[in-house]
């Protein structure tokens, strides 16, 4: 009988060592989100809170999206646990606050592990009111090289994606027209959405950059000619949407290559993450992207649902990291821009 | 079924967002915030039952805290406390309470008739309020600290400032560099400090330690008071308030539809023209209808307010309209100029919901209050150990769990009862700390935007109009300071 019990309860150990060795992470977990914006209506929020309602039908876990903020999250993956149940899907800004020295090394992406990229926003733009006398951002430098006179004022953020869109054309601008264009294209700090569109409509500034979806509404017929808006330069294409002006397409380049951006949502977990919970979280992306509920959904957000598993997705945010760091080191910095 | 279900909506938002009001240190932003993944599961029209029930409990709820423990619930009811609790101590709680509420539905329901018939015009004006113009409104809203301070302006001025001063500690977004932060605080003050901690710590917790020191053996109500005898609430305490409750709703809701300009200056600059144009502006302060009046009236105005600029320009007129967005969006809706226009059914859906949040939150509030009120005869050290759980709470959980704020209460709470001790007002410091973000912000972006001119302030119309009205309101405080000090010399010598 003895025998018998030793056998079973045997049995039973290496059954259960076996099930808990294939257990999930996150089945019937309960998943904390973080995202480095404090708004709910950014695309922060709405790619997230978008992935969410998928990946937790394929996790199989209660996930909650936190917008708290670059800060709050940056801090919360420094020091959260490394079980995988806290995670942060944020964009460029991740590398960006690190590059601009906004924070400190021990935020960079070596300190912290990549996971999946979960979706892209190609709709980052920059836009003028709809009686500027240009169609777009290349017609703007021929209009300041014919108008001697004329400035171009831009309204951008310190220290991130709207920066980097400057930089890149402010730099192509002095390599193709002359230091005489260039200085005449000036900085305007603007704050969120809201605030930049006021300056516009303020006179105050003469391009905002945004994102496409926020602006979209200004742009369609029947609205106030003192609020309506076009699109002057996309910083990259909007798969399915043709005919607007795409820096990249115009001429614009950055290291002799046209120049497209599109803001890359990544996945991001604290240092020393196990590679199985990645794995995870990889399987379950690959779900979640080919579930077509989640690719329309997306898509009538204007977002791009082109996922890359874990690896894909590390090796493509360190290249992308490093082209921008080349640019940043070459560009002025953003007191000198706002100087002169 | 679809009548019952947003009933049903608007009735839990309106009682849930009363709960996060009433809370020190929650909001009505963060009720809004933590529902909205759940409007997921819903259509547009109920999830705007219930966000706006949310919106309207929540900024409503306030009240409760100012007035029967003189704890702003919500940074917008700072000045519901001044006239509200002194009234509570007097054992009329339940009377400043329904007089608060009656004030609320009374300056929902005047911006709601201002949403509903004249949003377009209405966002056409908010447009011409460049950052010049909202420098100087929020200057006029600081305006309120000479009005507080009578008979100790220095004080109160200082104290004001020394708000503004702190209120800059952090990140200068201009260049993303650090200012006036230790090393080892870099990503604690990146933001600088949280307002709801600060809020709490002044009001909260420097009265723990004042009651504290005095041993907390007595209940909240004045000595000698028997609640018997304290007067009741009739719609007469509402009579000679009719133009204070106009001008004080319509200045709610021309501040809610300025973008960028929140709650709280609304009730400050309501306050303080309650108290300009008082027949006895001594008495605010000390318990006057007129202050509550004006405090709530103001704050509920807001909130029709903050939704037009939001329907009729896509751009938020507060924090929490700000997070409303997030609901269209979800549900692929752009507001913006077209919206009504394109979506009339939605609009007429959110004016219903709107007057039907309103008059819940009357109901839900107006009737169950008077036992609420009972509060004020609790025992101190009885009230207050729950009062302080609660404050930690709140304060833990206004970023999510940081525990940074906790300590930031802490802090500010000492701060405010040293200066009780040195005799520096609390109200004007917290003033300043609140508005002194936006003072920056907006004093920024207008030379930005003016090539650091400084003519800018004083080239506009709309920014002259304002300048004339802060030189005349600072000019009136003045001489009514001078006034109440001759006055006290004179009672001195007799």
């Amino acid at each position: 009988m003895k025998r018998i019990i030793s056998i079973l309860l045997a049995v039973m150990l290496t059954l259960g060592m076996v099930m808990s060795a294939s257990a999930s992470v996150y089945e019937g977990g309960r998943v904390r989100i973080v995202i480095g914006s404090t708004s709910v209506s950014g695309d922060s929020y709405m790619v997230a809170e978008t992935v969410n309602q998928y990946l937790q039908k394929y996790l199989n876990c209660n996930s909650k999206v936190d917008a708290v903020g670059a800060n709050e999250a940056l801090s919360t993956i420094a020091t959260a646990k490394n079980d995988g149940l806290t995670l942060m899907i944020f964009h460029d800004m991740t590398y960006l606050g690190v590059l601009f020295e906004t924070y400190d090394e021990m935020y960079a992406l070596e300190n912290m592990v990549v996971g999946p990229r979960v979706g892209q926003n190609p709709g980052s733009c920059f836009a003028a009111k709809a009686d500027t006398p240009y169609a777009d951002m290349k017609e703007m430098a021929d209009y300041l090289r014919d108008n001697p006179d004329a400035t171009a004022r831009v309204a951008v953020e310190a220290g991130g994606v709207s920066h980097i869109g400057f930089v890149a054309y402010y730099m192509w601008v002095k390599d193709t027209y002359g230091e005489d264009v260039s200085k005449r294209v000036k900085i305007v700090l603007g704050g969120s959405t809201d605030e930049k569109l006021q300056l516009l409509w303020d006179g105050n500034c003469d391009v905002i950059f945004a994102d496409y979806s926020s602006l979209l509404q200004y742009t369609q017929e029947g609205v106030d000619a003192q609020l309506a808006v076009k699109f002057v330069g996309m910083l990259d294409h909007i798969p399915g949407i043709d005919g607007l002006p795409v820096l990249g397409d115009l001429g614009v380049t950055l290291g002799g290559e046209p120049f497209y951006f599109s803001k890359d949502f990544l996945m991001y977990l604290p240092k020393d993450t196990a590679p199985e919970v990645i794995a995870e979280l990889d399987a379950a992306m690959a779900q979640v992207a080919a579930d077509p509920d989640f690719q329309a959904k997306m898509s009538e957000l204007t977002y791009a649902p082109n996922v890359l598993d874990s690896a894909a997705a590390n090796e493509f945010i360190y290249g992308k990291r490093d082209g921008i760091a080349t640019l940043i080191q070459t560009a002025p910095s953003f007191d000198e821009l706002m100087d002169q | 079924m679809d009548v019952l279900l947003n009933f049903g909506l608007a009735v839990l938002g309106v009682v849930v967002g009363i709960i996060f009001g009433a809370i020190p240190g929650m909001t009505a932003t963060m009720a809004v915030a933590v529902f909205l993944p759940l409007t997921y599961a819903f259509d547009l029209v109920p999830a705007l039952f219930l966000l706006l029930g949310l919106y309207v409990g929540g900024i409503s709820g306030g009240l409760i805290p100012a007035i029967l423990i003189n704890i702003p619930g919500t940074p917008s009811s700072v000045c519901t406390g001044f006239d509200g609790h002194p009234m509570a101590r007097r054992g009329e709680g339940e009377r400043a309470l329904k007089i608060g509420i009656t004030s609320s539905l009374i300056g929902g329901l005047m911006s709601l008739l201002v949403l509903a018939l004249l949003t377009p015009p209405l966002a056409r004006l908010a447009i011409k309020f460049s950052a010049v113009e909202k420098f100087l409104i929020i200057l006029f809203a600081m305006t309120v600290i000479a009005a507080l301070s009578k008979g100790s302006m220095t004080k109160g001025v200082f104290a004001g400032f020394l708000g503004v001063l702190l209120a800059l500690i952090g990140e200068f977004t201009n260049n993303n560099k650090m200012r006036m932060v230790p090393d080892m605080f870099k990503m604690q003050l990146r933001g600088g400090f949280e307002l709801l901690p600060v809020l709490i710590g002044l009001f909260a917790i420097a009265q723990m330690f004042q009651e504290a020191e005095k041993g907390m053996k007595s209940t909240n109500l004045n000595e000698g008071v028997d609640v018997s005898n304290a007067v009741k609430f009739s719609l007469k305490d509402f009579k000679g308030q009719g133009v204070n409750l106009v001008r004080s709703g319509l200045l709610g809701t021309l501040m809610g539809i300025l973008p960028g300009v929140g709650g709280s200056a609304a009730s400050l600059i309501a306050y303080s023209q309650a108290k300009s144009w008082s027949k006895h502006p001594e008495k605010l302060g000390t318990g006057a209808i007129e202050g509550l009046v004006a405090s709530e009236t103001s704050n509920n105005g807001l909130t029709g307010g903050a939704l037009v600029p939001l329907l009729s320009l896509g751009i938020p007129g507060d924090s929490t309209t700000a997070v409303l967005i997030g609901a269209f969006m979800l549900q692929g809706i752009q507001v913006g100029p077209l919206f009504i226009q394109q979506n009339p059914a939605t609009w007429n859906w959110i004016l219903l919901a709107l007057l039907l949040c309103n008059i819940l939150m009357f109901v839900l509030m107006f009737f169950p209050i008077k036992h609420i009120a009972k509060i004020v005869n609790i025992k101190s050290c009885r009230l207050y150990p729950v009062i302080v759980l609660m404050c930690i709470v709140g304060a833990y959980a206004i970023r999510s769990g940081n525990m940074f704020d906790v300590w930031s209460l802490l802090i500010f709470g000492i701060l405010a009862y040293v200066f009780g001790k040195i005799g520096l007002p609390t109200a004007p410091f917290l003033i300043g700390f609140i508005l002194g973000g936006d003072l920056e912000k907006y004093f920024m972006s207008a030379m930005n935007g003016n090539d650091y001119n400084l003519l800018c302030f004083f080239q506009r119309p709309i920014a002259l109009v304002i300048w004339v009205l802060i030189i005349g309101f600072l000019g009136y405080a003045i001489w009514d300071n001078s006034k109440g000090k001759r006055m006290e010399k004179a009672g001195m010598k007799d």
